[in-house]
C-alpha cells in the first residue's frame, strides 16, 4: 500500500505536506481565538509610540532585550510583575526577544525616566559602567517616521478593530488634522530633555527617533 | 459538543491514525523484503552509480511499459 | 529518448550556486565574527556609524548564514546531485535550464535587496523573517523557481525512483514554504490607507502571544527545514559516494524521514517555555523535542554506520573526516536541543547565551561542515580539476574544528553562569546581583568566542582559496572520478 507514494513524486509530496501540517492545525490555530483577547484597560499605542516602536524595530532592539517577564521570584523582583498574554494583545508584531544581553524590558517605564534614557542612549557606559551597549547617538538626529505610524494605526483600525477613535482615517487630511496631537506629545517628552539640537528639532515640528522611542519605552509598564 | 472537545477527538484519533500507519510502514518494509517482493537496499545504489550512461537501478520508461502491457 | 553518447551532466547553474555559497558563507562569517567581538570588545561597535552597531548587524548576520549561504548551498547541491540520481541531464530541457538561470538572477537580486534593506533597517523585527513585504514576496517566486526546476527534473528522469537525498529536498521545499507563507502573513499600510508613509512598511496579521506561536513555529521549523532536512538529503548523496559504501540501511533512512516530518513541527513551542502561550503547548513542545532525539539520531547513526569497516578511510580522505565529524556534531546538538527544551534546564538557559551556543554548534560544526564537504566533492567532477591542496584542507578541518570546540564550551559556561547569576539569592532571599554584574563576568568568554569566529573564518577563507585554485589553476583531470574525489 506505501509503494505507490513512493513512486509518484506528486502523491509523495502530498503526503509529507499532511504529515507536517498536522501539528500546526492541532497546535498554532486553535489559540488564535482567546489570545488575542486585551487586558482590561489596554489602551493601543498613541501614533508617538508607535513611530517609537517603528524605532526598536528599526535599530532592533531585541537582538540584546527581551520584553516577556517569566513566572520566577528571581524576575518578578527584578523586573516587576509577571507577564500576562491580553498584555501583548496590540503588539503587531510581537517583541518577546530571545536573547537578553542586556535586561528584560517589559515595565523598564515603571523604573526609568525620560532623562536617563537619554542620558544612557547618548553614552551607556557613562549611566551604567560596564555596560556593553553601544550608543546610539545617531536617534537624536534621525527623523522618526510618524506619518508611516498613523498608517499603521489606521491600518490595524480597519483590519483588526482595534479601538482607535472615530478621527482614525485613511485620508490625508484626516493625518494633518491628527499631526499636532502628535507634536504635541513629542514636546512633552523633549521637555523632559535636555540636548538643545532634540528641542530645536521639535520645537520644528519634526521628531527625533530618540523622542519617539522614549515615548515608547515610558509607556512599557 | 463545543469545538475544543471536537478538537481533543480529532487531535487522538488523527495520532492514532498516524501511529498506526509509522508501524503498518515499518512492517510493511521488513514484510515485504522478507517475502522477496521488494528490496530497498538496492536503493543505495542510485547514488553510487550515477553516471548518466549507467543503468538506472528501476527504469522508469521500461516499467512504465510493464505497466502498460498489464492493462 | 534515446540514448546519446555525448550527453553529459550540465552543472551551469550548481556553478553558479558555489559561488554565491562561498561568497555568502565569508560575509556572513565575516559579520558573526565582527559582531562576537564587539559583545568582548564594543568600541567596534562604532566602525560604520549607525549600520555598524551590533543590534542593526545581527539580523545581518543570521539571515545572510541562512538564506545566504546555507540556502546557496541546498540550491547548489540540488543542481549537482538532482540530476545525477535522477539520471536526466539539465541540458535535455531548454525550459529547466532557463528555469534553473532564471532562478539564479532573482535569488541574487533577492539577497542583494535584502543585504540593502537590512543595513537601512527595513525590518519587521520577526527572527529570521526580517525582510519586508516587497521582498517576501520575492522570495515566494524565488522558491517557486526552485520548486518548478525540481519537479521539472524530477518529471523528465529516468531514474523510476526518488533517492533518499531528494525526499529530503522536496520536503525543505514544502516545509520552508508553507512555514513562510504563515509567518510572513502582513498588510502593508500603505495600500491599505490613502498612500500614507512609507510604501515598505507593513503589519503582522497577528498579535502579541499569536504572533510569537507563529514566529516560533517558523523560527524553529527554518532551523528543521534549511539547517536539518536538506543537509540530512546532502549527507545521504555525497558520504556514500565519496566512500564508495551504499548507505548502511535503507530502511532505516526512509522510516526517520517520516519521523522526523512529523515530529520536528510540534517542537517549535519549546521556544516560548514559561511564556504567556497556553501550558499544554509548552508541555507538547517539551516532550515532542525529547522524542525529536529519535529521528534524528536514527539518521545519524545512519551515516556513521555507513562507514562500517571502511574507517581507515577516514585517515586518508579528509573529505570523510568532514563528513563524520559532521555527523557527530548533528548527534551532540540534536541531544543537546531536546536537554535544553526541559522546562527546569529551559528556566536557567532560555535567553542566555547557551542558546547561541547549541546553534552554532550546529550550524557550524554540521550544516557548514557538511556544504564545504558537498562543495569539495563537486569541485572535480564540475571543473574537471582535481581539488588543488590537501594539505590545506586538512589544516582547514583542525582549525575550523578547534573554533567549533571553542565557541560552544565558552557560550556553555557564559550561559549556565549568567542563567544562575540571575535567579541568586542571598540569605535574606534579595537578589544577589545586579544586571551589570551578570554582564561584565562574561567578557572573557565572549573574547574567547570572538577568537573562535576568527579560528572559523580563517578556515574559510582557507576552504575558498583552495576552492578557487581548484577552478582555475589546479592540475586537470581527463575522466570524472567514480568515488574519492582526487587531491594533490
Amino acid at each position: 500500500m506505501f509503494h505507490w507514494l513512493e513512486k509518484n513524486p506528486f502523491f509523495f509530496a502530498v503526503g509529507v505536506f499532511l504529515v507536517i501540517s498536522f501539528a500546526g492545525l492541532i497546535e498554532i490555530l486553535p489559540n488564535f481565538a482567546e489570545a488575542s483577547r486585551p487586558v482590561v484597560g489596554l489602551k493601543p499605542y498613541t501614533v508617538l509610540e508607535l513611530a517609537g516602536r517603528e524605532v526598536y524595530k528599526k535599530d532592533n532592539c531585541i537582538a540584546c532585550h527581551s520584553q516577556l517577564i517569566r513566572p520566577f521570584k528571581a524576575e518578578t523582583d527584578r523586573y516587576g510583575q509577571y507577564s500576562l498574554s491580553g498584555e501583548y494583545a496590540y503588539d503587531r508584531p510581537f517583541l518577546w526577544g530571545s536573547k537578553r544581553t542586556g535586561p528584560d524590558l517589559h515595565r523598564v517605564g515603571n523604573y526609568r525616566t525620560t532623562d536617563w534614557h537619554e542620558n544612557h542612549m547618548w553614552d551607556p557606559p557613562s549611566v551604567v559602567p560596564g555596560s556593553i551597549m553601544p550608543a546610539y547617538k545617531h536617534m537624536f538626529t534621525n527623523v522618526a517616521d510618524i506619518e508611516t505610524a498613523y498608517a499603521e494605526a489606521v491600518t490595524v483600525k480597519n483590519v483588526f478593530h482595534t479601538p482607535y477613535g472615530d478621527e482614525f482615517k485613511g485620508t490625508r487630511a484626516a493625518w494633518e488634522a491628527h499631526k499636532p496631537k502628535v507634536l504635541a506629545d513629542a514636546k512633552k517628552i523633549a521637555a523632559d530633555m535636555k540636548n538643545k539640537d532634540v528641542k530645536e528639532a521639535v520645537e520644528a515640528g519634526k521628531v527625533p527617533e530618540i523622542v519617539a522611542l522614549i515615548a515608547y519605552l515610558n509607556r512599557l509598564k | 459538543m463545543d469545538y475544543r472537545a471536537l478538537q481533543g477527538y480529532g487531535s487522538f484519533f488523527m495520532s492514532l491514525f498516524l501511529v498506526v500507519m509509522l508501524y503498518g510502514y515499518i512492517v510493511y518494509l521488513y514484510r515485504s523484503e522478507k517475502k522477496g517482493e521488494r528490496d530497498f537496499e538496492k536503493y543505495g545504489n542510485i547514488a553510487l552509480d550515477d553516471e548518466i550512461t549507467s543503468t538506472p537501478v528501476e527504469d522508469k520508461s521500461a516499467s512504465e511499459r510493464l505497466e502498460e502491457e498489464d492493462k | 529518448m534515446q540514448s546519446n553518447a555525448a550527453l553529459e551532466y550540465d552543472y551551469t547553474v550548481a556553478k553558479l550556486f558555489t559561488y554565491t555559497t562561498i561568497l555568502f558563507g565569508f560575509v556572513g562569517m565575516l559579520i558573526g565574527t565582527l559582531i562576537a567581538s564587539q559583545l568582548a570588545f564594543p568600541e567596534l561597535n562604532y566602525l560604520f556609524g549607525e549600520y555598524g552597531t551590533f543590534s542593526r548587524l545581527r539580523p545581518l548576520h543570521t539571515n545572510i548564514v541562512i538564506f545566504g549561504f546555507t540556502i546557496s548551498g541546498v540550491f547548489a547541491t540540488f543542481y549537482y546531485f538532482g540530476q545525477r540520481v535522477l539520471k536526466v541531464s539539465m541540458a535535455e530541457s531548454k525550459f529547466v535550464m532557463f528555469i534553473g538561470k532564471l532562478h539564479f538572477a532573482l535569488y541574487v537580486l533577492l539577497a542583494v535587496g535584502m543585504v540593502i534593506s537590512l543595513f537601512l533597517g527595513m525590518s519587521s523585527s520577526k527572527e529570521y523573517a526580517q525582510m519586508e513585504w516587497p521582498l517576501d514576496i520575492l522570495t515566494v517566486v524565488v522558491w517557486v523557481l526552485w520548486g518548478v526546476a525540481m519537479f521539472g527534473l524530477i518529471g523528465m528522469r529516468r531514474e523510476k525512483a526518488l533517492y533518499i537525498s531528494l525526499w529530503y529536498y522536496i520536503a525543505c521545499f514544502l516545509g520552508v514554504a508553507m512555514l513562510y507563507l504563515f509567518n510572513n502573513m502582513e498588510i502593508p499600510t500603505y495600500f491599505a490607507t490613502e498612500g500614507l508613509g512609507s510604501i515598505m512598511h507593513s503589519v503582522s496579521m497577528y498579535s502579541g502571544t499569536n504572533d510569537a506561536l507563529v514566529q516560533w513555529w517558523w523560527g524553529h521549523n527554518a532551523v528543521a527545514f534549511v539547517f536539518t532536512v536538506p543537509i540530512v538529503g546532502m549527507i545521504y548523496y555525497f558520504l556514500p559516494k565519496e566512500s564508495g559504501q551504499a548507505i548502511y540501511s535503507y530502511k532505516l533512512s526512509l522510516l526517520s524521514f517520516w519521523g522526523l516530518m512529523f515530529v520536528y513541527l510540534w517542537a517549535g513551542s519549546h521556544h516560548l517555555l514559561w511564556s504567556t502561550v497556553p501550558d499544554w503547548m509548552q508541555t507538547m513542545g517539551s516532550v515532542f523535542s525529547i522524542v525529536l532525539i529519535l529521528p534524528s539520531w536514527g539518521s545519524a547513526i545512519n551515516m556513521l554506520l555507513t562507514m562500517k569497516g571502511e574507517w581507515n578511510q577516514l585517515t586518508d580522505n579528509p573529505l570523510i573526516k568532514f563528513m563524520v565529524l559532521a555527523s557527530t556534531f548533528y548527534m551532540l546538538s540534536t541531544l543537546e536541543g531536546p536537554i535544553q527544551a526541559i522546562k527546569s534546564v529551559n528556566a536557567i538557559a532560555h535567553f542566555t547565551d547557551w542558546i547561541p551556543g547549541h546553534v552554532h554548534d550546529g550550524v557550524l560544526g554540521w550544516v557548514s561542515f557538511m556544504i564545504m564537504a558537498g562543495l569539495f566533492h563537486m569541485a572535480p567532477r564540475m571543473f574537471k580539476r582535481e581539488i588543488y591542496s590537501k594539505k590545506l584542507m586538512e589544516a582547514q578541518f583542525w582549525l575550523q574544528t578547534t573554533a567549533v570546540v571553542l565557541y560552544f564550551t565558552s557560550m556553555w559556561i557564559a550561559g549556565i553562569t549568567q542563567g544562575m547569576m540571575w535567579r541568586a539569592v542571598d540569605e535574606y532571599g534579595n537578589l544577589m546581583y545586579s544586571f551589570i554584574d551578570t554582564v561584565t563576568v562574561l567578557h572573557p568568554y565572549y573574547a574567547i568566542r570572538a577568537l573562535a569566529g576568527v579560528l572559523f573564518l580563517t578556515g574559510f577563507v582557507m576552504f575558498a582559496y583552495n576552492m578557487i585554485k581548484t577552478m582555475i589553476s589546479s592540475r586537470e583531470l581527463t575522466e570524472e572520478p567514480q568515488f574519492k574525489s582526487p587531491m594533490a
